[in-house]
């Protein structure tokens, strides 16, 4: 056998051979001064029309849809059978996915392969409006240019296409939305003889009342990857406030936050307010559904927190408007969630691709029964006027889900990094080990900031 | 003499029983840390989503429960479990005969003929399986679409195929078990290369034959970046990235989806159970195979 | 092994200098032949990807060379050093436990166990292998919750109150390797276990006329043995556990976004890759990753006289 030494000259080769070509490179990067590493930010400019591509009349369209829209799509597909379309499915961006993103980005690098009309999350639509390299277009197909009558843009609730709108242009339509109300156990507070708030002063005073009264009894919960939508957003926090496609305001110190914070803070040292998440496996165990009086929350709460998850009897949930501050006349409230259909820019057959964009948020025959609340106000309507829908509930929800679908507060953006990330790993994790929300607000500040600069944003200042 | 060896056996003995102890519990404790998931997973479905977070852990359900969660499983947008199962068995075979195909031949004549390259594929090789994924996927798929394959099968099955893992393996069990000198006399008598190949070395290789085939076809069938960026059609998927469409679709990871699709974590479990049963079945098989080399390591000379 | 060499190399040191230089070559072209079918798959699946990365990492998105700007740019991110911080911790303990664990493992169930039990031992200990990636977020999920783990009497004991208690940033190196440990242990169990096999009933023979013990024997005899697949397991361990991705992206989609979606360096590179579209600093991070994969394996390498094989 050959000894270790005759590896050591090869080894010994090797090691020089790459700290040289080490020690050139520095040399080249600080001398010949190399061009930057930054990414190239192509923005689409707002004059440049929008070029479709080379249209076949009846050609098949590729659709891409999350298990739960699949339904829907082949729905579609029964009622219009020569429409030829090839339906796959996918996880729907849900989870913080990036596959969408992902397998465009691959098709705009090969130049063919994007789906006519996919689902996704309002996230999508903010990288999807802009051209992904210098030399590709933008994926989602600007609508408001002749594909969908105004009069049908001008139909969805108000604010709910804000997330899609970017440069002037509309460029998805929202599936649905998930507006933020007050729920609340009707049997219960009639049991302890509680009075429904309608300011967010009086919905603290309860809280300390329920803690004192009767303990173990909860108000609210912010342990969810998303309670800050919830109450932060409905507190007019501007925490992701963009002033301009590229320029991200972030002021947690404003009043509107630090209220918010305040007001939290008073209730989770009261145990009203629990640091768990209402969707963790150990809650539903303890303390479990039925110590839930009150939870501020997006309307799907009702259907899948109060009646899939808590098992909550029929006839004891109901639904408020949502809070407003003293002195303030009018409510805003906050947003958990949504999808939207996007059509793509490359389609060859957009009649088609948009005329199902269209039927999947706008018609009754699917939205009246679709799990989440429509986006489209004609079908939100329908949607409240079927039963299954409603008999849950032990009062009529349809004012309050209608109100409240019109109080979506315009000033939390769309950004291109989900704002969920900066609460769950920062926020979430302080708050177990027992911090107050108003001492981790300037941590929540600064991982908001470096998440929103890594993706090319400029921080907005004072 | 006898009274020393008992007396150095007893004391054998008692040296050993301190060691022994450790080795025993280490052993249990880590048998039931490899295992108590394994039966929580074995028992999930027989219980409803209620009662997993509610009844005890390790508690039997009812049959009855089992049987429902299979029915909801196989309905899912029309048995597409079937069909990942399908993909899965397809993807991972067709690679193991590519697989075993070239890694063989390759480790043999890394150990044991004399190339120029050959301590430069070998350090080629370690590198390319050092090297971080995440930017490989990127030109695979470049690659793939220049030659036409995206869609096609062999989209997978090609890069599946790659195993320098396997090679290794091959290379350090013939470097180690196989002495040149046999091959030396058979060259000498006359054997040409080929018939070295099949004569004397693949008998001998069956036991790290089964090893490359088992962890390639394991490697392959748990493989969930790969076909999930590659495959256009989602009745292309393996069962891993149709997996992960039961994920996004059940209410505990994703509490608005499922309306109607049934799926919670009862399913989710039974469908797990359901991908990893080739992975186990396939291990029961080759482990025959493995001890079987004991008795060709006996046979040389 | 020594009685078998002699009588051939007698034999050989008589054989004419035409003959063996022919058989050499005839050796060297059917070594070609054999590594052919491997070398292409290497070439389309290996080699030209990694080019392609080292290429990536030297330039930007428009083709422009970049030289070192690309690395400087993805370790002035904020998340690089924390990512670095957390694999370093993660490498020492899941070095450490995978490397000595499988070997006294296999050791053991080698020589001190009956075949049969042994076999049982070593498929149950596989078992959670085969629970890859997605498979394992629904266990972990439910095996890390106080609440309804089966092990929640453990977990309480250790102070855990709730599932956001066991996911604090301090014990997620320790959770990781744990995880890690479970899926690939298993694996490397077999491996080492295939190795042993290897050694030839009559040296371990030798062994116990000779008076050694079993720990005796492994020290000395089976584990210089089997050198060269410990240090093969060792250099993929390192490298593996410097390429983490699975189970923190995993954890992180169990406890609905709790832990960190850049924990390690290999889920930062796929963020750059996949969120940002940054290809290019992508491929930096992955360099970093594989520089620091190499090193270990250099050392390993020489130290265990991997690529060495007997020569006559």
């Amino acid at each position: 056998m050959k000894s270790p030494e005759s590896a050591k000259p090869g080894m010994r080769r090797l090691v020089s051979r790459s700290a040289f070509a080490l020690l050139s490179l520095s040399a080249a990067t600080v001398l010949a001064g190399c061009a930057s590493a930054t990414q190239s930010t192509p923005t689409a400019s707002p004059s440049a029309a929008f070029k479709p591509a080379a249209q076949t009349a009846g050609s098949q369209i590729t659709v891409w849809a999350d298990s739960t829209r699949l339904p829907a799509v082949q729905q579609y597909q029964k009622s219009h059978p020569d429409v030829k379309m090839n339906i796959v499915t996918y996880d729907g961006s849900a989870n913080g996915s990036t596959y969408l993103q992902t397998k465009v980005q691959l098709f705009d690098r090969t130049g063919n392969g994007w789906p006519d009309v996919v689902f996704g999350s309002p996230t999508d639509v903010t990288w999807a409006s802009q051209p992904t390299s210098p030399s590709a277009t933008a994926f989602a197909a600007p609508l408001d240019a002749n594909l969908v009558p105004q009069q049908t843009l001008d139909g969805f609730a108000k604010g709910s296409l804000a997330p899609c709108q970017f440069n002037g242009h509309t460029y998805c339509l929202r599936n649905d939305i998930a507006q933020v109300v007050l729920w609340y156990n009707k049997t219960l507070m009639d049991k302890f003889g509680y009075q429904v708030p309608t300011t967010w002063e009086q919905y603290e005073a309860l809280g300390e009342q329920v803690a004192k009264e009767h303990p173990g009894y909860l108000v609210g919960a912010v342990g969810d990857t998303n309670s800050q939508e919830s109450y932060f957003w409905s507190s007019q926090c501007p925490a992701f406030q963009l002033e301009d496609p590229a320029t991200l305001k972030v002021d947690l110190a404003d009043g509107n936050c630090t209220r918010m914070a305040t007001l939290l803070d008073k209730l989770i040292a009261a145990k009203a307010v629990t640091t768990q998440g209402f969707f963790s496996q150990g809650f539903a165990k303890d303390p479990g559904g039925s110590k839930v009086l009150m939870a501020n929350g997006p309307s799907w709460y009702g259907q899948y927190l109060f009646n899939a998850a808590f098992k909550v009897p029929a006839g004891q949930i109901a639904a408020a408007a949502p809070l407003t501050w003293e002195g303030e006349t009018t409510a805003a409230t906050g947003n958990v969630g949504g999808g939207v259909w996007m059509v793509s820019s490359h389609s060859k057959n957009l009649k088609a691709s948009t005329d199902l964009a269209t039927w999947l948020t706008t018609s009754n025959d699917f939205q009246a029964n679709a799990p989440t609340y429509p986006a489209y106000v004609p079908a939100a309507k329908a949607w409240l006027a079927n039963p299954a829908n409603s008999k849950y509930f032990a009062t009529d929800i349809s004012a309050v889900f209608e109100q409240a679908a019109d109080l979506v507060w315009t000033g939390w953006s769309n950004t291109k990094f989900s704002d969920a990330t900066a609460w769950s790993n920062v926020v979430l994790p302080a708050l177990t080990q027992g911090k107050t929300l108003t001492e981790t607000l300037p941590q929540w500040q600064t991982a908001i900031t470096d998440e929103a600069k890594s993706v090319g944003y400029t921080i907005a200042t004072k | 003499m006898t009274n020393t060896s008992h007396a150095s056996a007893a004391r054998r003995r008692q040296s050993t029983l301190v060691p022994n102890l450790i080795v025993i519990v280490l052993f249990a404790a880590l048998l039931l840390f490899f295992i108590v998931p394994v039966i929580w997973l074995l028992l999930a479905p027989t219980k409803t989503a209620n009662e997993l977070i509610h009844d005890n852990p390790l508690s039997f359900g009812s049959l009855a429960n089992l049987g429902a969660a299979w029915r909801h499983l196989i309905t899912f947008q029309d048995h597409a479990l079937l069909v990942w199962l399908r993909n899965s068995a397809v993807y991972s075979i067709g690679a193991l005969v590519v697989t075993l195909a070239t890694s063989i031949p390759a480790g043999y004549a890394l150990a044991l003929t004399k190339f120029r390259g050959r301590k430069t594929l070998l350090v080629i090789t370690l590198v390319v399986m050092i090297m971080p994924t995440a930017t490989l996927v990127l030109p695979i798929f470049l690659e793939l679409n220049q030659f036409g394959l995206i869609g096609t099968i062999w989209s997978v099955i090609l890069p599946f195929s790659f195993y320098p893992f396997g090679v290794y393996l091959v290379y350090i069990y013939f470097a180690t078990t196989l002495p040149r000198e046999i091959l030396a006399a058979a060259r000498i008598d006359g054997c040409s290369e080929w018939q070295l190949f099949t004569r004397i070395a693949l008998p001998l290789a069956k036991p790290v034959a089964a090893l490359v085939a088992f962890f390639s076809f394991v490697g392959n069938w748990n493989n969930f970046f790969l076909p999930y960026l590659v495959l256009p059609n989602s009745d292309q998927f393996p069962i891993q990235v149709g997996l992960n469409q039961l994920l996004s679709s059940t209410p505990s990871f994703n509490p608005v989806a499922g309306a109607g699709l049934n799926i919670t974590s009862p399913e989710l479990a039974l469908a797990i159970i359901i991908a990893i049963v080739p992975v186990l079945v396939l291990f029961l098989f080759s482990q025959r195979a493995l001890v079987s080399g004991m008795l060709a390591g006996a046979t040389k000379g | 092994m020594t009685a078998l060499n002699t009588g051939h190399e007698a034999v050989s040191s008589v054989t004419p200098v035409r003959r063996r230089a022919t058989t050499r070559r005839r050796a060297g072209l059917a070594g070609y032949l054999f590594v052919s079918g491997y070398a292409i798959l290497l070439l389309a699946f290996g080699i030209f990807p990694t080019v392609y990365a080292f290429f990536l990492a030297l330039t930007n998105d428009r083709g422009q060379f970049t030289g070192l700007n690309q690395f400087i740019k993805v370790a002035q991110d904020y998340r690089f050093a924390p990512a670095f911080l957390n694999i370093s911790l993660y490498l020492v303990m899941w070095l450490l436990s995978v490397v000595v664990l499988t070997v006294v493992v296999a050791i053991v169930l080698r020589s001190r166990m009956r075949p049969r039990l042994s076999a049982i031992f070593r498929f149950l200990y596989y078992l959670p292998g085969a629970l890859a990636g997605v498979a394992s977020v629904l266990v972990w999920l439910f095996m890390l919750d106080p609440a309804v783990s089966p092990v929640s009497w453990l977990l309480q004991s250790m102070g855990f109150a709730d599932f956001a208690a066991v996911l604090s940033p301090g014990d997620l190196p320790v959770i990781l390797v744990l995880i890690a440990f479970w899926t690939g242990a298993g694996g490397w169990i077999v491996v080492m276990y295939g190795a042993l096999n290897n050694i030839p009933d009559e040296v371990l023979e030798a062994a116990r006329t000779d008076g050694a013990g079993p720990w005796k024997t492994a020290w000395h005899i089976q584990i210089p043995m089997i050198r060269k697949w410990i240090a093969y397991m060792a250099i993929l361990a390192f490298a593996g556990g410097t390429q983490l991705f699975v189970e923190p992206q995993m954890l992180q989609t169990a406890s609905l976004g709790r832990v960190s979606p850049t924990w390690s360096p290999n889920q930062l590179a796929y963020v750059y890759a996949f969120q940002h579209g940054d290809f290019n600093g992508a491929a930096a991070i992955s360099i970093f990753l594989l520089a620091l994969g190499l090193i270990c394996a250099a050392l390993l390498v020489t130290r265990s006289d991997l690529f060495k094989v007997d020569e006559s």
